[in-house]
Order: structure tokens, then sequence, then C-alpha cells
């Protein structure tokens, strides 16, 4: 039963899903910091070309990944030194990035454009386990960054509720006055999380490059999902636990178009199917804004706001 | 311990204005250089390249121009948003959705109507259908406050789609049925059709956006609408207070920002392809027009022109990239272009500030 | 006597174009409540800042028990054991108390033990008469409970010295009694309090010295005991002040507005002046809202010169006589990046097109009559002073002739100079004739103005008096809601 197609989508889900909860994770970080990084395509773009570059020049998979990270972490320092150092428009510096990283990524890319060549993270297959039924394939037949990517959950969603460094991250993005008040830092913490979600971003970026496209291409690659990890953000509530699971969602959404081919249902054009998760994105977005508190309950209260200190 | 701090500057003078964009050009241009010394390319050569396919030469120039038409549209519709604090970042979107119905309306009205009806027809879709594209935004950011950046954003992508769909993806009334192999549009009717000037590219568009420009201008500076607009897009709460119908004004302000976009794909189908092709289409120029706002500061006579400098860049990019033994793809344009933006964003700020070095005493 | 715990010598701090603290001198003292007594504006605050550590002085030195310190940041301030209690809470809204206590503590570990956290804080507060819930959220606390956050936050850090600064300011009379039982159990205990405020009668009762500031300067250091409210008005000021009351001289005419909303049944008089006392956020801006057509009462009517303009909107409101200074002068009522011609313009009715020309005739006129310090028309409102960006404000309600004036707060945060000619100006209007509805949560201010005060409870009013011989303690029951 493992081979029925819903089964593969829901095992394919996981995997669409993981690069979105990567970044959304580390937007959550940020935001909860109060800095807002609309980047987020940029650096995952950027990441994923320099993850694809460094596969090809050095057949390492984890030395690839790692220069994606530092890729999509360099990109966010950009945002960080703009919007924190120089209070410049979040909005506007975030957009400004994803130009930058989407034709920076063309630029280097345009050698490789097109090259095939396998993942390099393929799905482990834990003996026993990945036969049970549904949950075997899903659970236990994927490639090693989807559990890394299940810890960075975990941590994150620790590190945020119960740490001391956690408590102090969301006084900064709630209440930067109180904050500075009490000795925190405030630019410090900034930009150590937007720094962290540019290392995630990147990781995500990463991932589409190595385990999930097996060629380069500046249109495919990402195709948006920086975007609607975004929109995942406001869809968990700024909650980690929540943003892995809303990114199963998106994910499944995202695969439409193979599953119901699979299933041979053909009656829906493959360019609807392929507007179906950014139609979906939209709707979740439109529908959480109905019951206007209950949306904004995680919202940080300072996000996009710079701090200044001294204003008199 | 030493540590840079922001100041206010007591009197920005009026040379910060315009030393901080030229300063950030420039600045722009070192770090592209350094990019294209890094991946083996003279940036001399790339430079002088871009020089002339972009702006010395006749030909160079007037195609630059054409290509400034559309960004003169979306630059507007950036920046007329923009301004209030509303992040319409869809004007890819609209432009194809504007580019649907003037096409439609090219095909289907234009027959029937006499010349300058055709081209009000196909111009007015063209409005219409961008503005269309931005309805949801902007009645659920009005009613709801539903964030118009990420609902707009997304919504390009399937204004894409949708046109891909017209085209190659099923046998409709865009699609020219002889065309099997490869598909494309059917050609609108000739009345529909912008005139050029002379051996150029260049067409009755530009004259379209530069009234636009003008319109803009005249809004903001004398009219009732555009002084509601200046007050909600500094602080919605004195807005509220004034009696100023908040709703109403952020979804006009949204409809015409997405009208200006639609306006931008009515120009390139009736001034340019003369058919609706997707291909052509995605070149990013809604993008792009975020740039060119960005960098005008949301100043409509400063829209037209930095839509004639970012032109250029896309222009030459296209050329540099045709040019055989360069090796110098398109890309590098949108990367120049997200450099200048990056610092300018971070020259504004200087206008308005400059940098302290403060040395702590030492306890 | 012993030797001061903190002292300061000589404290200088400029900001551009103000010099908020020129040469202060300060000592401190184990087991005394010190305090710090000027006028808005007199350098007080920025001398707390100082002394916490928030601002570093210009020129000056600071000793902490006669070692000289250089404070850093408020967090060095702590270490040496100086804790401030701000006028502005800084309190986070949607954490616990104890979580906010948590908060920027270097003595917590990485992983935070809740629980007992939550058992140290109730102890601590116990032990001065301070009962706080360490599990609530700060968010659904009330004014003087958050203060109570504060105090026991600064405690619980090891503070020696309390910087009080304007700690009554927003506190019912009831809640002012709590605070000075805690200020006197940390007395007793051998902390030592500097108590910041403006208010004569309340630093004579519970203070044991005080220093007096005008214009950054110390004008005088005394013991409470030696001194009286007149002298230390005198070192205050530096003249002698009307402050007095100002009632309406001649019998009121007909109402000019009438609300008629759930739990509110209030008239205002043509010539008449009626005060709104109340803690802050109990209706008070619902109520302004409502009258200035911003907010459709659920039910209930308001007739403004006897037009019906519930829920019609703020331009019919206006068009029925209303003008309205809300609290938040520059954001609200002003436009902080428009200029003060385009700012006169934003109330008034407007064609299709804007004539510029004339709004800068206007503005010019306005900068004249209203004596606007401001380089003209086209300054910017924000760059002008709180005192001249309500004159702006003033000066744009009241032409045109209104009937009725809601003003909230209309003179907070501003120096002597400014709030006497807002008063001034309030008063003329009441004597053209106009009605006055003055929300403000300074009952000083209600009872120095009104012909009649309403105490404002949850919405609702608790209790009405002339303001000949109201009753000062009456009012401050019907502001905590005991009736």
């Amino acid at each position: 039963m493992n081979d029925n197609v819903w089964v593969v989508a829901l095992a394919a889900a996981v995997s669409v899903g993981t690069p979105l909860t990567l970044a959304a994770v580390g937007e959550i970080l940020a935001e909860r910091a109060g800095v807002l990084n609309l980047g987020l395509e940029g650096m995952m773009l950027l990441g994923a070309v320099c993850a694809f570059l460094a596969a090809d020049a050095w057949h390492d998979p984890w030395l690839a990944l790692l220069c994606g990270i530092v890729a999509g972490a360099a990109l966010s320092l950009v945002h960080a030194f703009l919007s924190i150092t120089l209070r410049a428009n979040q909005i506007v510096s975030g957009l400004a990035l994803v130009i930058f990283g989407t034709g920076l990524a063309e630029f280097l890319g345009q050698p490789v454009e097109g090259d095939r060549r396998g993942a390099s993270f393929v799905a482990v297959h834990m003996s026993g386990l990945h036969d049970l039924p549904i949950v075997g394939p899903v659970a236990f037949g994927q490639n090693v960054l989807v559990y890394v990517t299940v810890a960075v959950v975990a941590v994150a969603a620790f590190y945020l509720r119960r740490t001391r460094a956690g408590l102090a991250l969301r006084a900064v993005g709630e209440s930067p006055e109180t904050a500075d008040a009490r000795g925190i830092r405030v630019a410090r913490v900034r930009y150590v999380h937007v720094l962290l979600g540019g290392v995630l971003a990147g990781f995500g970026g990463a991932y589409q490059a190595l385990a999930r496209v097996p060629s380069w291409s500046q249109a495919a690659t990402t195709n948006g999902i920086g975007w609607i990890a975004l929109a995942l953000v406001v869809f968990a509530s700024w909650k980690p636990w929540r943003a892995l699971a809303g990114a199963l969602v998106f994910g499944f959404a995202l695969r439409a178009n193979f599953t119901l081919q699979a299933a041979d249902i053909t009656f829906v054009p493959a360019e609807f199917l392929s507007m179906l998760p950014y139609v979906l994105t939209v709707l979740v977005l439109v529908a959480l804004s109905f019951g206007d508190l209950r949306s904004r309950a995680g919202a940080p209260a300072a996000l996009g706001v710079p701090y200044v200190r001294d204003e008199r | 311990m030493t540590s840079f701090a922001l100041e206010r500057r007591p009197a920005p003078r009026w040379w910060h204005a315009v030393l901080a964009p030229v300063v950030s050009v420039f600045a722009a241009l070192l770090a592209g250089a350094v990019f294209l010394l890094l991946t083996d390319r003279s940036p001399s050569t790339v430079y002088r390249a871009l020089l002339e396919s972009g702006f010395t030469t006749w030909f160079g120039f007037t195609d630059t121009v054409s290509v400034a038409i559309p960004l003169i549209f979306t630059g507007l519709a950036a920046a007329f948003a923009f301004r209030m604090n509303l992040y319409n970042i869809g004007a890819e979107g609209q432009l194809y959705a504007g580019a649907i119905a003037s096409a439609w309306a090219g095909l289907a009205l234009a027959p029937h109507l006499p010349r300058p009806a055709a081209l009000v027809a196909v111009l007015l879709a063209g409005a219409i259908g961008g503005a269309t594209w931005i309805v949801v935004p902007a009645l659920t950011r009005a009613f709801l406050g539903t964030s118009e950046i990420i609902t707009t954003l997304l919504l390009n992508y399937v204004a894409l789609y949708l046109m891909r769909y017209l085209i190659f993806g099923s046998a409709s009334y865009w699609r020219d049925p002889t065309s099997t192999n490869f598909p494309q549009g059917k050609v609108i009717d000739p009345k529909a059709q912008l005139a050029v000037f002379g051996d150029t590219r260049v067409h009755w568009g530009l004259v379209v956006a530069l009234a636009l420009v003008v319109v803009f201008w005249a809004v903001r500076a004398f009219t009732s609408f555009g002084f509601d607009m200046k007050v909600l897009g500094d602080s919605p709460a004195a807005a509220r207070y004034a009696g100023i119908p908040v709703a109403r004004t952020v979804i006009l302000v949204l409809l015409v920002s997405g009208a200006l976009g639609g306006l931008a794909g009515a120009s390139e189908v009736a001034g340019r392809a003369y058919t609706l092709d997707p291909n052509g289409l995605a070149l990013s120029l809604g993008y792009t027009g975020i740039v060119v706002a960005a960098l005008a500061r949301y100043n409509p006579f400063a829209v037209a022109l930095v839509a004639i400098a970012m032109g250029g860049l896309q222009n030459a990019g296209i050329s540099l990239q045709s040019t055989p033994g360069n090796h110098v793809p398109i890309a590098i344009s949108y990367m120049l272009e997200g450099i200048v933006l990056l610092f300018a964003l971070g020259g504004e700020v200087f206008r308005r500030h400059r940098l302290v070095l403060r040395r702590a005493v030492p306890a | 006597m012993d030797a001061p715990v903190l002292s300061a010598r000589g404290i200088v701090k400029r900001f551009p174009g103000v010099v908020a603290n020129d040469g202060v001198d300060l000592d401190v003292r184990r087991g005394e409540v010190h305090t710090v007594l000027g006028e808005n504006g007199a350098g007080k605050s920025t001398l707390a800042a100082v002394l916490s550590g928030y601002y570093r002085p210009d020129e000056g030195e600071l000793r902490v028990d006669g070692e000289r310190v250089t404070l850093h940041s408020p967090r060095d301030g702590l270490a040496r054991g100086i804790g401030m209690v701000h006028q502005h809470f800084r309190l986070v809204d949607r954490f616990t108390v104890a979580e906010n206590i948590a908060l920027g503590d270097g003595s917590q570990p990485v992983v935070l033990d809740t629980s007992r956290l939550e058992r140290e804080v109730t102890a601590l507060g116990e032990r001065f008469g301070l009962s706080i819930d360490p599990r609530a959220r700060v968010g659904d606390l009330s004014v003087g409970e958050r203060q109570r956050v504060e105090i026991v936050n600064t405690l619980y850090r090891g503070a020696d010295v309390l910087l009080l600064d304007e700690p009554t300011a927003v506190l019912t009379p009831r809640e002012v009694d709590v605070l000075f039982a805690t200020v006197r159990a940390l007395r007793a205990a051998g902390r030592a309090v500097v108590f910041i405020s403006h208010k004569l009668g309340e630093v004579m009762e519970v203070s044991d010295r005080i220093t007096v500031m005008r214009n950054g300067r110390v004008t005088g250091d005394v013991r409470a005991a030696d001194t009286d409210a007149r002298e230390l008005a005198r070192m205050m000021v530096g003249r002698d002040v009307d402050l007095s009351p100002r009632r309406a001289p001649r019998a009121p005419a007909a109402p000019m507005l009438r609300v008629r909303l759930d739990g509110i049944e209030l008239d205002v008089r043509a010539g008449e002046l009626v005060g709104v006392a109340g803690v802050a956020g109990n209706g008070q801006l619902e109520l302004a809202e409502t009258i200035a057509g911003l907010r459709t009462p659920p039910a209930g009517r308001v007739e403004i010169g006897g037009v019906d303009v519930t829920g019609r909107g703020a331009r019919a409101a206006r068009r029925a006589g209303l003008a309205y200074v809300p609290e938040d002068r520059l954001g609200t009522g002003l436009a902080p990046s428009l200029t003060i011609a385009e700012n006169l313009l934003l109330t008034r009715r407007r064609g299709f097109f804007v004539n510029r020309r004339r709004a800068a005739a206007q503005a010019r006129d306005a900068i004249e009559r209203f004596d606007i310090k401001a380089s003209g028309p086209d300054a910017v409102t924000r760059v002008l002073s709180g005192g001249n960006a309500q004159r702006v404000l003033l000066a744009r309600e009241l032409a045109g002739e209104p009937r009725v004036l809601v003003a909230a707060a209309p003179t907070r945060g501003l120096d002597v100079g400014a709030t006497e000619a807002v008063r001034e100006l309030l008063d003329a209007f009441r004597a053209r004739g106009g009605a006055v509805l003055l929300l403000s949560e300074d009952l000083d201010e209600v009872l120095a103005l009104s012909d009649r005060i309403v105490v404002l409870y949850r919405g609702r009013i608790a209790h009405e008096t002339p303001g000949d011989g109201a009753d000062v303690e009456q009012i401050g029951y019907a502001m905590a809601g005991v009736v």
C-alpha cells in the first residue's frame, strides 16, 4: 500500500515542505527580533546556486550545503546593516535583497544553467521502519536533511520558549525600549537573528539545489517558495512547530501537479495546478485576517520598526 | 571600545539630496566591478559596452527609451502606492493581467471601432485588467488588514501561469490557431497598434506615460485627494481623525496603482509585441519598477528619468548577452539594479543623517 | 550623618539645542527619601537617566559609596545597586510578571526555571507589602500594579537606590497612598529612594530631603522639615505663578453638547468647562472619539448645537461646530511630516483642489496670532516643540468659531509657559461662549479649570460634582471605582 499515490504524495510533501520550514523558521527568528526580512526568496536562490556550484566543484554535499548557508547568511547581513544600523525602510531593503539576490544567482549560475545531475542527498531507508504502512515512507524514508530540519524546529521552539536568550529575543521584538533598559543590546540581538534567518534561508535554498531539483535554473529552483514561507510565518503565528505543520500543507499543494497526474486526474490544466499553492496562500492569509485579533496575536509588536535610543 | 552611531543632520542641504544617489550609483558600479573581476570579466570592457549599447549610440538610446516606457508605468505604479506605505509589489502580475485584457480588446473590440477608439479601448482594457488583478489585495488590505505585500506578490505567479495557460496550455481565444509547434498569440488589429516614431522602436506609449507623470504630480500637488493621500501616508491616525475616508482612499490608491501596472502591459502589447507574448513580457518589468520608484524617491519626474537609466541597463544587458564572445549574461543588469538599489537605500540615510564615530572613555 | 550612597557632582548633559543638566550636584543617603522637584523640562528626568546609567553625562562625576564610577548602561547602574522605575513603564505587555523580571537578568540560568522565579518574586513582594501575581500577564494589569512590577523588578536586582520618575502622575489618589506606604517600607529597610516629582503637596508628604531644579540647574537643596510649599514653589518657578482656579465668570446658557450614552449622560453648556477626571483607559478616548464622530456607539445619541451627529463621521461633527484636540497631538492631531500650512488645512473643508497660496497666508496669520515659534508656514510640524505644536493644533481647531471644544490632555508634557498659554486659550474660548469638555488624567488640572467635574470609571460616570468646593477624596474614590 506504500506505493499508493497518496502515500507517495504525502512523503513528497514532507520533502517539499522542508525548505519552506527552514526559511519560515529563520524568518520567525528574525521577525521575533523585530526585523522583517522580505528577502527570503533572494537568500534562498543565492544559497541554492552557491550550493549547486560548490557541489559541482568539490563533490562534497556537506561542503556544498555549507556554501549555500554562507551565501544566505552573507546576504542577510546586507539587510541587517541597512535596516538595523542605517535604519532604512525594511520593506524596500528586503525587496532590494530579492532583486539583487535573484540577479546575482542568475549571474553566477549562468554557466551551469540547465546542467543536470543527481541529488547529493538521497533518501535513507531505515530498514524495518521504512516498511511500516504510510508512516514508513513518510517519516522514515526521507533524506538526512529532513531530519536535521525537524531538529532545527525543535531547537528553535525550545530556544524561543524556555531559554534566557529566547526571552531577550522576544523582548527585543516586542518592546526594544524595555529590552534596552534591561541592558540587552538590541542591535546585536537583531543582527544575530537576522543572520540566523539568512543561515536557515540559505540552508533551505541549498536543500532545493542538493536534494530536490536536479538542475540549476533560476526560475524553477525556488519558484516563489521564499514568498510562501513569508506567508507561512503569519500562518504559524510566529511559532516554529506550527510552521512545520503548515509547511506540510503547502508542500502538498506544491506537489499537486505530480500527484493528480499520478492519480490520473487530468481534467485540471497543469497551469492551474501550478497556481494552486499561490492561490491557496492568498486564501489562507485572507482567512487568517478574519477574526482580527487571533491572526495578529503572534505578531511581534515592534516588527518592522527601527529602534533609536535617544529620540530628543 | 568604539562604535558607530547615526546622528540626524541638523540642517540637510540640497546637495545632500543630489549627492546621495550619485555616490550610490558609483559605489554600485564599483561593487559590480568586483563581481565582474571575480568572474574573470573586464569591468572596463563591460561598462564601456554597456554605455554604448545603452546610451551613447542613437539606436542604443532609442531602444533604451522604448524599454523605459513600461518601466515608467510600473515605476509610477510603485511610487503611487509606496508613498502611502502601501506596498504593491504586484506590478509584475498586474502587467500580465493588463496585457491579457488589452490583447483581448485588441482582438475582440478593435476591429469594430475607429482607430482612436480602438487605441483607447486597448489602453483602457489594460488599465482595467491591472486594476482587477489588485482588487482582492486592495479590499482585504482595506477591510481586514491583510498584508498587501504578500498577496500582491503571490498573485504575480498566478497571473504568469494564467498567461502561459492562454498561449501554451490551451487553444484559447488569444492563441494563434495556426501556430502549433511554437504556440504564439494572435496579432491584434492594426487599428489598436500604437504608432512608432520614425525608424525607432519608441512608440506613442511614451507620450501616454509622460502625460501620466504630469497627472501623478498634479494630483498630489493640487487636489484634495492628493492631500488626503499625503496625510494618510504620513499618519493613518491623523487621517482618521481628520475624517478622511481611510478605507476608500487605500482601495482607490491601490486600484490606481494596479491600473498603472496594467497600462505597462497594454503598452507592451499595443506598442511592441502586438500580441500576447508570455516570454517577451516576463522580463521583470514589474520588479524593476520598484527599483525605479525607490531610486526616484517616489517623485514622478524622477521616475521618468530613472526609468530611462534602468531601461538602458536592461537594454544593454540584452544586447551584451546576444553579442558573441562576451559571455556577459543579461543577469548582470538585474544584479547591478539590485546593487544600485541597496546602495541608494543606504545612501538615502546619509542624506538626513551622518555617521559619527563614538569613542567610549575607558572606565 | 551617613556618607551618601550615591553622589553626583557637576553633572552636565547637553542635547542638540538644550542643556538639560547644567552642573547638577546631588547627595543621596540610605534610609532617606530624597526628592528632586522641578517643573516639566527642568531636567529632572534627564538627571534620573544619568544617575541610572541610561545617559552618560557630558561632564561631571558620579560616586557610589564614595567610589568614582562610570555607568555605561542601565545594567551598569543596576550592578552598582541603582535601579530606575520609569515614568513610562519599561515592561513587555505580552510577558508575564515573572518573565518581565527575568528579562535581562544575567544571573538567571540559561534555561529558565520559571517556578523558582515565581516563588522568589512572590516572596520579595510580600517583604515590602507589594502583592503581585507572578503569572499574570502584564498587559492585563492596572497602572498601579504595573508600577509594583517595576519596583519589585529593581528590588529583585538588588537595588539599594531606587529612582522613581514621576511615579504618581498616572495613579489614583488611593494608589498614591499605597505607593507611599511602599516608599516608607523601603526607607525603613535602609534603601535610598530618589523621588522625582513636580507636585508640591505630595513632595511635602513623603520627602526627607528636597533638591529643587529649574532650567537644568539646582536652585535649592533643603530638608523637608525646614521648608514650606511657598518657598519650594518660588525655587521651582523663580517667580510667582498664577495657576489658581479659573471659573466661568457668568451664568451658563443653553447646552451646546448633549451626550446620552450608556452610563454617560452629560450636557455642556455655552460658556461652561466640564472636566472629565479618571485613570487612563477608563473610557476617555472612547468618549472623546464618539463625540468627534470617529466611533459609533452601540446605543445612545450625541448632539452638537442641537444637531444629532451620532456616528455620522468626523466631518459631520465638525460641520455641527465641533473642535477636537486629541491626546496624541503629534501623530493624530497633527501629521508630523506635513508643514504647518498643511496641518492647518487638515480638518478644514476642502474642494476638489487645494489652494496652497491661501493656506500659506492662513498659516502666516496663525503663526502671528498664536505666537508660534517656527521658521514659517513651510516648517515641518515634527520639529516644533510640544508647546508650539499644541498652538498649531489649537489655532486650527479654534478657527471658524466652533461651538464645542473637546480637549484631551491639552497640557501634558508642556512646560510652564506653554501650559499657561494653552489654559488661557481654553479660558478665552469659554469666555466667548464656547462649551469645553476637558479630559485629563491630571487631577490638579481638572480641579483648577473646571466649572463642573465628572469622573469616568470603566466607561461610566461614577461621580459628578461642581468644580467649586469639589471633594478631592470623593473624586479619588470614584476614580478607583470605590463608591
